[in-house]
């Protein structure tokens, strides 16, 4: 994540001091460098350095306020510019990451030896300078606190006379010095979409909300969690050097009853990732079957374990194309076999991968055992964010995934059916009311009033 | 004039609502192509995942709903046009009430087949397809399927006797031997509502609910 202050540092003195290099554009200086540059700034240059501090700033302020599109009369920053212009070392560094910005301060302390005088334009005046000892002004500027624009061009112009007016006292004073303007945090930062849109899972809500250090918060958070789902490549089955047959999942794990206690063993780490030790022996797959075995060692006691996909591709006619189906989750170990049927629930168009959030036998089931009296009873397997193909694969991706969460569920299609109902008996009842008129046969409007007596 | 038209109550509503109901079907069904999902659209999947439940409640609701609308229809229909001739010829009254009670025989099937099938409706323990089983579908089809019978048969027959009954009304008020034969017209009016539940009964009979 990128964020960047500005820098903007110009020397008074005529003398020849060295003229630095801006940085290519595009590149953020960090500290180092930023060491670097006051270093060689202060070596020759004046050690008096007066350091205008502003609470946020970025570049975009100075494209926005600083007359760039040849507005040059609306520019907030008059004095900036001819301090800048009139330096004869000036120094623009467009993009610091703010850590760098931040700690300016500390290193200017150490590279002066003397510690930092907070000041503002009324105690500078009365401020003797001396252009052997060295000496580090420091002014704090605001900010707009709000996102209102208007406050922001503002308190801009009111730092940029703030600036001038310093910068005047200096010059009478006929004290070389070096200014310098920077900020402690940035004030906008450029949203990186790369490293969002590239790790996979980190998807941000781009409205601003809240403001700045929400967005922070945000992206902290969402940097722990992809750090957590680490990214890592499918188990793929290759056959003749092409894939044949992939399977991803955040989590993989299966549990036995024992002792009426449920232990569980996550073979996640084992099957995917760095750590992966999981075999492919025993699969294999041809244009309608598909077999994945997944070979462990010591799960759970048992010295060695399979689990087995076996899916079958074919021809429906009803619906005019091919599906394949996930027909059985076998799970093996010492001769015995626990088979759960997949066939009723996970399926898919054959040139498509099939993906689910969760594929489980025990929560919203879409595993079930093969028959009443199966192994499988006593087992409970869950995959969380499950993907699998097994026919139709090119390279080394999924194809399109469909979903096992469509866009309507039964519920909606439900309460659809109702509502519609419903509306239509409205619709028949407005008819109805609509259509009923006042008696109107023996209105006249010329005659006289109806008058109802009170009285016989 | 198309303005005058449209400025008419009923059209605006039966424009919108048409609209209404066209548009989300062409929005949807145009989604489905442009993503090439059109293998989702699937009617087993409707039938089976939807509640029986849902279906048996609706019939249950239809069969009374739909049969008392009729019943009303016909009852105004009709009493209006009784308490309209009976202004000047008092004597129909009595006798036409003959009609009435024809068409209120129309609500009193609907009632009837609504309580049959609601006492049709038992629990049974099942979420999904396979745990529900066939028969439990079966009853909720067919509990639906009985109560939007006799709710429209019931419907239209309680129409027809209301309309009869009106002329007959009339045409008495105006000549007293008509009424008889205009009343076996009226006859075979209410037997179209009778071979409503009859048909109704017999695809509940084989109902059976539960586990």
């Amino acid at each position: 994540m990128q964020v960047h202050v500005c820098v903007n540092a110009a020397s008074s003195s005529r003398t020849a001091a060295p003229r630095q290099f801006p940085p290519t554009a595009g590149h953020i200086v960090g500290q180092q460098q930023l060491a670097s540059y006051l270093e060689k700034a202060l070596d020759v240059g004046p050690r008096n350095v007066v350091l205008f501090l502003q609470d946020k700033m970025s570049i975009e302020d100075f494209t926005m306020y600083g007359g760039a599109f040849g507005n040059k009369q609306d520019s907030v920053f008059p004095n900036l510019e001819g301090a800048l212009t009139s330096s004869s070392s000036p120094l623009v560094l467009p993009a610091v990451s703010w850590p760098a910005s931040n700690a300016v301060i500390g290193q200017l302390q150490d590279q002066l030896e003397t510690s930092p005088l907070y000041m503002d334009p009324e105690t500078l005046s009365q401020l003797r300078l001396n252009a052997s000892s060295p000496a580090l002004l420091v002014f704090r500027l605001p900010y707009g606190i709000g996102a209102d624009l208007m406050s922001a061009k503002e308190v801009l112009g009111g730092n940029d006379e703030v600036i001038g007016q310093v910068l005047s006292i200096m010059k009478t004073q006929a004290v070389p010095y070096t200014a310098i303007y920077t900020a402690l945090r940035p004030s906008r930062e450029a949203a990186s979409l790369s490293m969002e849109a590239g790790l996979g899972g980190g998807r941000s809500l781009l409205q601003a909300r809240g403001g700045y250090r929400e967005r922070e918060k945000e992206r902290e958070r969402q940097r722990k969690m992809m750090e957590k789902s680490k990214v890592y490549a499918p188990v793929e089955f290759k056959k003749d050097d092409s894939s044949c047959i992939l399977l991803w999942a955040r989590g993989l794990s299966v549990s036995i009853l024992r002792n009426r206690e449920w232990e569980e063993h996550d073979l996640t780490p084992s099957t995917f990732g760095d750590s992966a030790s999981v075999k492919l022996h025993g699969s294999e797959c041809d244009k309608t079957r598909a077999r994945l075995v997944l070979n462990y060692e010591k799960v759970l006691g048992h010295n060695s374990f399979k689990v087995v996909f076996a899916m079958s591709q074919r021809y429906y006619k009803v619906s005019a194309r091919r599906w394949f189906t996930l027909d059985a989750v076998e799970l093996e170990y010492d001769g015995v076999k626990a088979r759960f049927n997949g066939s009723r629930n996970i399926y898919a168009p054959a040139e498509y991968s099939y993906r689910c959030e969760s594929v489980t036998n025990f929560r919203w089931p879409l595993l079930f055992p093969w028959s009443s009296k199966d192994p499988a009873i006593q087992w409970r397997v869950s995959f969380k964010d499950f993907q699998i193909q097994g026919f139709n694969v090119s390279g080394g991706d999924f194809s399109y995934a469909s979903d096992c969460a469509g866009f309507f569920s039964p519920g909606i299609w439900m309460g659809l059916m109702t509502s519609l109902l419903m509306v239509l008996v409205l619709t028949y009842g407005l008819h109805m009311i609509m259509q009923l008129r006042t008696m109107d046969r023996f209105d006249d409007p010329k005659g006289p009033a109806i008058s109802v007596p009170q009285t016989e | 004039m198309l303005l005058e038209w449209m400025m008419n109550g009923h059209a605006i509503l039966y424009t919108g609502v048409t609209l209404a109901f066209w548009s989300t079907i062409l929005i949807i069904g145009i989604c489905y192509t442009i993503f090439d999902l059109g293998f989702r659209f699937d009617v087993a999947w409707f039938l089976t995942e939807t509640s029986p439940y849902m279906w048996a409640n609706l019939g249950i609701g239809l069969a009374i709903s739909l049969s008392v609308v009729g019943a009303a229809w016909g009852i105004y229909i009709t009493g209006s046009s009784i308490i309209g001739g009976g202004v000047k010829a008092p004597r129909i009254k009595t006798k036409n009430l003959v009609s009435i009670i024809f068409c209120e025989a129309v609500a009193i099937y609907g009632i009837i087949m609504a309580i049959v099938i609601t006492n049709m409706a038992e629990r049974f323990n099942g979420d999904t397809p396979d745990t529900i089983g066939a028969r439990n579908y079966q009853a909720g089809y067919s509990m639906f399927g009985a109560g939007l019978t006799v709710g429209f048969s019931n419907l239209f027959c309680g129409i027809c006797v209301g309309i009869v009954g009106s002329g007959a009304a009339l045409a008495d008020a105006q000549n007293a031997s008509l009424f008889v034969k205009i009343l076996i017209v009226e006859i075979f009016g209410s037997a179209i509502g009778l071979f409503g539940v009859i048909v109704a009964i017999l695809q509940t009979s084989k109902v059976k609910m539960g586990d």
